[in-house]
């Protein structure tokens, strides 16, 4: 579902070049739960943004599900970012002056049309993640772990066919983590396709293909069975 | 603020020339003595005599088929006596047609007729205000009184009129024959006002300018020499007020626009301030799905909303002044009127707009990877 052919991104500030990402084929399927390994400022994040359409690659292509999305503009880009990507950051990123349910519901505030039974879907979203007594509460009354549920289902709302996770467990304790790879795991069982980044080997092992990058280029690709 | 002030303003002027140029009378015509050059609406400074009395003979006889004329002399405040009772008040010398020009006319007792006129008899009518201060408890009509020393017997009374638009006491006043005036308590020779009241509205125009022609003849005035008068319309009036309400307009308007650029760019500082702390939101959003037009425009929208909050905080504001100052100064003319709602919520709708757009544009533009990296 996803190709990267000889995807390379450098960043130019300051009249400086900074090379962060080179020659990268990555093939992701349908259906797979892959983690993005390798220590920090390898480009881990620099290849989700690229996969996520947030940032565009400097050379090389972007395939997904069939299309080109190198040449495609920003509104388009944006309206794939809204309908076939779901992002969970590692900060949760709520707004933190709206309720639970109007975050989930924020994403559709950009989908055209909004769906009449957007209510219901944020609902049961909810409930799915356990969180369906405190939907209208406001999220600095939730604990960590319980924002970053919200956050996945926010994701979800969309039904969309990729989901980007960066360090979803980093600002959680081992506990709140684990019932969150749980809920991954979850998402993943209804075919959903997966790509995490971590730096933490416990959470690569929950997903069944780990992708290694050192010094900005693929070293290794396991698949686990 | 401000301009709720201004509108005010002008509106309240509007009204009050309307006001003024009723009171004076939309057929009436005016001519005083001395040029251009002396001012005044009520000719009370003038101290040229060039007007005479044969002057409104000449005018009454060509002019009378289009209108009623009276001539008159006005005193500046003139000591009145009557039993016991001082007063000062503003006496009125003028022919039998007074009523008739001034559509002033008696409310009890008799008007003074044309034969008291030839006569110069002492007799006089009183305003409403003068008889109850000559008179308090009284019928003053039958009664003596003495104006500078000389005895006049009360005939009658005006009916009441009330204040001038200038604020003047209209009811202070005394009327009494044309020629008992000028000869027998004045002792003056010339006139201080011709006064016409135009039977046909369409006719105004060639009446005033066969009076200009007539006095100028008569007093052998040709160009390049000026008028040793002048002729009041009601059309110069209004002009008269609004030149000079124009300046404080001006003042006032500026002073809203300069209110209007600073609120603007103090109000697009403040956007641009917020902005900078906004930023992981910006992020988050565009990370969801939303397109540049999106952030565009919701930012706008909060511009925009902020300026109108602003507006209607301005517009309890701006009542203030247009409720307070009447009350202090009731020359000056202030009305409350929709109208300045309207271009209220227009400007803030406009400030809100154009000041918004730069902050707005500023939004939209980030660049979402560093907008989350900011998180």
């Amino acid at each position: 579902m996803i190709e990267l052919k000889g995807i390379g991104k450098t960043y130019h500030t300051g009249g400086v070049d900074t090379p962060v990402l080179h020659d990268i084929d990555l093939t992701v399927e349908e259906g797979e739960f892959v983690a993005l390994m390798g220590p920090s400022g390898t480009g881990k994040s620099t290849l989700m943004n690229i996969l996520g359409c947030l940032d565009r690659a400097s050379e090389g292509e972007y395939l997904f599900a069939g299309q080109d999305l190198t040449a495609l503009d920003d509104k388009k880009l944006s309206v794939i970012r809204n309908q076939r990507i779901g992002f969970v950051f590692q900060l949760f990123n709520l707004l933190p002056r709206v309720s639970v349910i109007q975050n989930v519901l924020l994403p559709l505030l950009y989908s055209d049309p909004y769906p009449s039974n957007a209510r219901e879907k944020a609902t049961r979203l909810l409930e799915t993640v356990g969180l369906g007594e405190r939907i209208h509460f406001k999220p600095n009354a939730l604990s960590g772990g319980q924002q970053q549920r919200v956050a996945i289902a926010r994701a979800m709302i969309n039904e969309p066919s990729l989901i980007l996770a960066d360090e979803p467990t980093g600002n959680l304790d081992s506990a709140a983590g684990e019932e969150i790879l749980e809920l991954f795991d979850q998402i993943h069982a209804k075919g959903r396709t997966i790509i995490l980044v971590t730096h933490e080997t416990p959470v690569a092992e929950h997903a069944r293909r780990v992708v290694t990058l050192k010094d900005g280029r693929i070293s290794s690709d396991e698949k686990r069975p | 603020m401000l301009l709720t002030a201004v509108v005010g303003l002008s509106q309240g002027v509007q009204k009050k020339i309307i006001e003024i140029t009723n009171f004076f009378g939309p057929r009436s015509v005016m001519v005083f003595p001395g040029g251009r050059r002396i001012r005044g609406m009520g000719g009370r400074g003038a101290s040229a005599s060039t007007l005479k009395p044969l002057d409104a003979k000449a005018v009454k006889a060509e002019l009378a088929d289009k209108a009623v004329v009276t001539a008159g002399y006005f005193s500046g405040d003139t000591s009145v006596k009557a039993a016991g009772q001082n007063t000062q008040s503003v006496v009125i010398s003028a022919d039998p047609n007074f009523p008739l020009t001034f559509n002033w006319n008696v409310a009890s007792g008799e008007p003074l007729s044309w034969d008291d006129e030839r006569a110069m008899r002492r007799v006089c009518i009183l305003g409403a205000t003068a008889a109850r201060n000559l008179f308090p408890d009284e019928d003053p009509i039958g009664k003596r009184i003495s104006i500078n020393r000389v005895v006049f017997k009360v005939k009658g009374v005006l009916t009441p009129r009330g204040t001038s638009p200038m604020g003047h006491d209209l009811d202070d006043r005394i009327w009494i024959p044309l020629n008992t005036g000028l000869k027998r308590v004045f002792h003056k020779d010339s006139l201080r006002f011709i006064r016409l009241n135009v039977r046909e509205a369409k006719d105004v125009p060639a009446v005033i300018e066969r009076l200009g022609a007539i006095l100028r003849s008569r007093h052998h005035v040709e160009p390049p020499l000026e008028d040793d008068f002048h002729i009041l319309t009601p059309d110069f009036i209004a002009r008269r007020i609004k030149s000079m309400t124009r300046t404080t307009q001006l003042v006032g308007a500026g002073l809203a626009l300069v209110a209007l650029l600073v609120g603007g760019v103090v109000l697009m500082n403040i956007l641009l301030l917020s902005l900078s702390e906004r930023v992981p939101e910006i992020g988050l959003k565009r990370a969801l799905g939303a397109r540049q037009s999106d952030i565009f425009l919701e930012f706008l929208a909060e511009s925009v909303l902020v300026s109108l909050m602003g507006m209607v905080l301005g517009i309890l504001l701006g009542l203030i002044p247009v409720l307070v100052v009447p009350h202090f100064l009731p020359m000056v003319p202030m009305v409350i009127t929709w109208k300045s709602f309207l271009y209220a919520a227009l400007f803030a709708l406009g400030v809100g707009l154009v000041f918004g757009v730069q902050p707005a544009r500023r939004a939209a533009r980030m660049d979402p990877v560093e907008a989350l990296r900011e998180s």
